[in-house]
């Protein structure tokens, strides 16, 4: 335990242990004391609008069905069987009022409820050998959203999600909710790289000091109006509550002609203006930054940008959404959408998503860059001497822990937390102190397990079940045969 | 599924301007003298993506290409649909495939230096005449075996292909290709190749 404590330890003081990147043990640490209770992101409510529209996401091994069911309300049911464990849903979207298990035929409401259980008297002599009675799928241990965002939790007892994401959902809205309508995703793209979660979520929280490097060949082509990569050095990185990001410094001019100058169109500005704070215009109309990358604690990311998609001097906004999903120390699945504001024209949204393709996800050519890096510093991360190798992730501290730039003040920055202009590592420190605070952190007792189809119950309330039961057969009998998925 | 490429490029964001040509008729004879000229352009052309010689294919595709690749999503038999709604991977025009080719032209595409080792193996061709006059189509199986670095597994990428090669000026251009990937989740670390 000692030397895991001093990996903590040093990361506080911003030398990151190399091994962390690729480290088993280090990836069991994060699988019982972070994932486990972390708010992780799951999916959009754009992506499931209808009732008994579905999608199926993991959280690390754990497969829930993201459902929104009759009533409208979203739900996320763990994808297995009560009695046999086998998945009740196999595909990873559709629609669906029911889910019917392959195996021996138990299906469920698309609200979780059990409905059909074959030979229930027969076998289990009814209700009195297994309650259907508030017998469901087992819900997600907690379930939340933000600006139609949702969020799974491990911990039942997880706070709720608002007060965990905190000051970091003042920048959320510039990406999420851009009119009254907020965003609709589509997507996602998902690939499996050879390098660890981290990484991915680090370089979007705040990695600036990569981009003039890294992504030098996406300037030299022409992709944007100015010498992008160059730039990067006057924007800020900002952390607020549990997330931070990067921003580029505008040229002067109001608020309309800041938005007009990345892209948008005057309606989509007019529509922000109604559902922005005062304090969300500032920051780009007095203030003069715009947002671009981001990342939310722990594996949430966030990109907008506006390069030119077609020959001329026009550009355009996108907006992505993706999560980095750990399949193992050195594996991760990505999944990445692309996101545009319901009520964009549809032109916009067109030309919005050849830029997102153009630039990120699984074809992106910012993206292709960086996976190589990632990649290449995983599998180094390997071995014994990264053992040695403690890593300086210092950039913009001086020796003695004080800060190479002042923070932007009030006035120079009207939105929460703390925001530094230039180059400098303080989101990736953010990011990293956060997460040695959760492994170190031991989870106090271990979960309970949930005892399904057994509840006492007095003999007249069983005959009385009894009864609700056979009914609930023959309904589930009738209805069976229109469990088939419908397209959507 | 049946690879119809009219239907998923006119169905994906982007295919507006592509043509629309769809198969007639049976496949042509493997004897026919258009059989075999679109298969040797097929496999000219994968010898030219196994060398990364991108500005020479870049001039073999039509000024008004789509160049698709659908997102393929796992749906429940009966769906009715195999490619995820609204998104795909490559929905591509001459513009945005010109910028991906003048990007590995860079000293700075890092992602391909040093390149990968690359090989398309196309077959299972067939070929059809269209509906449209002066364009045939070619279905062909790919399968792109991609090795980076000196021990890192290589990656593999299996896909049908469905293209609309239209002759002009004798000589045969590329006017639509639809990729169905047969992968849902791609194990590939990016898609910095063409299929």
């Amino acid at each position: 335990m000692d030397s895991e404590h001093s990996i903590y330890d040093e990361v506080r003081r911003g030398m990151i242990p190399a091994h962390i990147y690729n480290d088993a043990d280090v990836f069991a640490r994060e699988r019982s004391n972070l994932f486990s209770r972390a708010w992780l992101f799951v999916a959009h409510e754009s992506e499931i609008p209808q009732p008994g529209d579905y999608v199926v996401r993991k959280v690390l091994d754990d497969s829930f069905i993201v459902v929104r069911e009759e009533k409208g309300e979203i739900k996320a049911h763990f994808n297995m069987c009560l009695h046999r464990g086998m998945q009740v849903c196999r595909a990873e979207m559709g629609n669906a009022s029911h889910f019917r298990c392959p195996y021996h035929g138990w299906s469920y409401r698309n609200d979780g409820r059990i409905i059909g259980l074959p030979f229930h008297q027969e076998a289990y002599g009814g209700e009195e050998g297994f309650s259907r009675k508030g017998a469901t799928l087992l819900p997600a241990p907690s379930l939340d959203s933000y600006n139609g965002l949702i969020f799974i939790s491990m911990d039942p007892d997880a706070p709720p999600l608002r007060e965990y994401l905190g000051d970091f959902t003042f920048y959320l809205d510039f990406y999420t909710k851009q009119s009254e309508a907020g965003i609709e995703l589509r997507g996602p793209q998902r690939w499996r790289v050879n390098a660890n979660w981290k990484i991915g979520a680090e370089n979007f929280a705040g990695d600036m000091y990569h981009t003039p490097q890294t992504h030098t060949s996406v300037v030299e082509i022409g992709l944007f109006r100015e010498p992008k990569a160059e730039k990067r050095k006057d924007g800020n990185t900002y952390w607020a509550g549990n997330g931070g990001g990067t921003t580029y410094k505008l040229p002067p001019g109001t608020l309309e002609e800041k938005l007009r100058y990345v892209g948008y169109p005057d309606e989509m500005i007019e529509r922000m203006k109604q559902v922005w704070t005062q304090e969300q215009q500032d920051v780009i109309g007095e203030n003069g930054f715009m947002i671009s990358a981001a990342s939310a604690f722990p594996n949430m990311s966030f990109v907008h940008n506006w390069p030119m998609v077609e020959d001329g001097d026009d550009v355009l906004p996108f907006i992505s959404i993706r999560t980095w999903q750990p399949i193992s120390e050195n594996e991760t699945e990505v999944m990445s959408w692309f996101a545009v504001d319901a009520n964009a024209p549809e032109e916009f949204k067109e030309l919005s998503y050849k830029a997102y393709l153009m630039c990120f996800g699984s074809t992106g050519m910012f993206e292709q860059d960086d996976v190589e890096n990632w990649v290449s510093l995983t599998n180094t991360a390997k071995g014994s001497m990264a053992r040695r190798l403690l890593l300086n992730g210092r950039m913009g501290m001086l020796k003695d822990g004080s800060p190479v730039v002042q923070p932007l003040t009030d006035d120079e920055f009207a939105g929460p937390g703390v925001a530094h202009v230039g180059y400098g590592e303080y989101n990736q420190r953010h990011l990293l102190n956060r997460w040695a605070d959760y492994l170190e952190d031991d989870p106090s007792e271990p979960q309970r397990p949930v005892v399904v189809g057994l509840v006492r119950t007095t003999p007249s309330a069983a005959a009385a079940e009894k009864a609700a039961a056979a009914k609930a057969e023959a309904e589930a009998q009738a209805t069976a045969g229109s469990a088939k998925e419908a397209s959507a | 599924m049946t690879l119809i490429g009219a239907d998923l490029s006119a169905q994906a964001v982007l295919g507006k301007g592509a043509t629309t040509a769809r198969k007639s008729g049976e496949s042509l004879s493997f004897g026919d003298p258009r059989h075999l000229e679109l298969s040797r352009w097929l496999v000219e052309e994968a010898y030219a993506l196994d060398d990364q010689r991108y500005e020479e294919w870049l001039d073999t595709l039509a000024e008004d290409i789509h160049y698709l690749m659908p997102v393929r999503v796992t749906t429940a038999l009966g769906a009715g649909y195999t490619t995820s709604p609204g998104m795909a991977h490559w929905d591509e025009n001459k513009y945005s495939l010109s910028r991906r080719v003048a990007r590995f032209l860079t000293e700075h595409a890092w992602t391909e230096d040093p390149p990968s080792r690359l090989r398309h193996y196309v077959t299972n061709i067939r070929t059809f005449e269209s509906d449209v006059e002066g364009e045939l189509i070619a279905d062909s199986a790919v399968l792109l075996f991609r090795s980076r670095g000196d021990t890192n597994p290589g990656s593999t990428i299996s896909a049908q292909r469905e293209d609309v090669l239209r002759l002009v000026d004798g000589r045969y251009q590329l006017a639509r290709r639809v990729i169905l990937v047969d992968e849902s989740v791609l194990r590939t670390q990016n898609l910095a190749i063409f299929l």
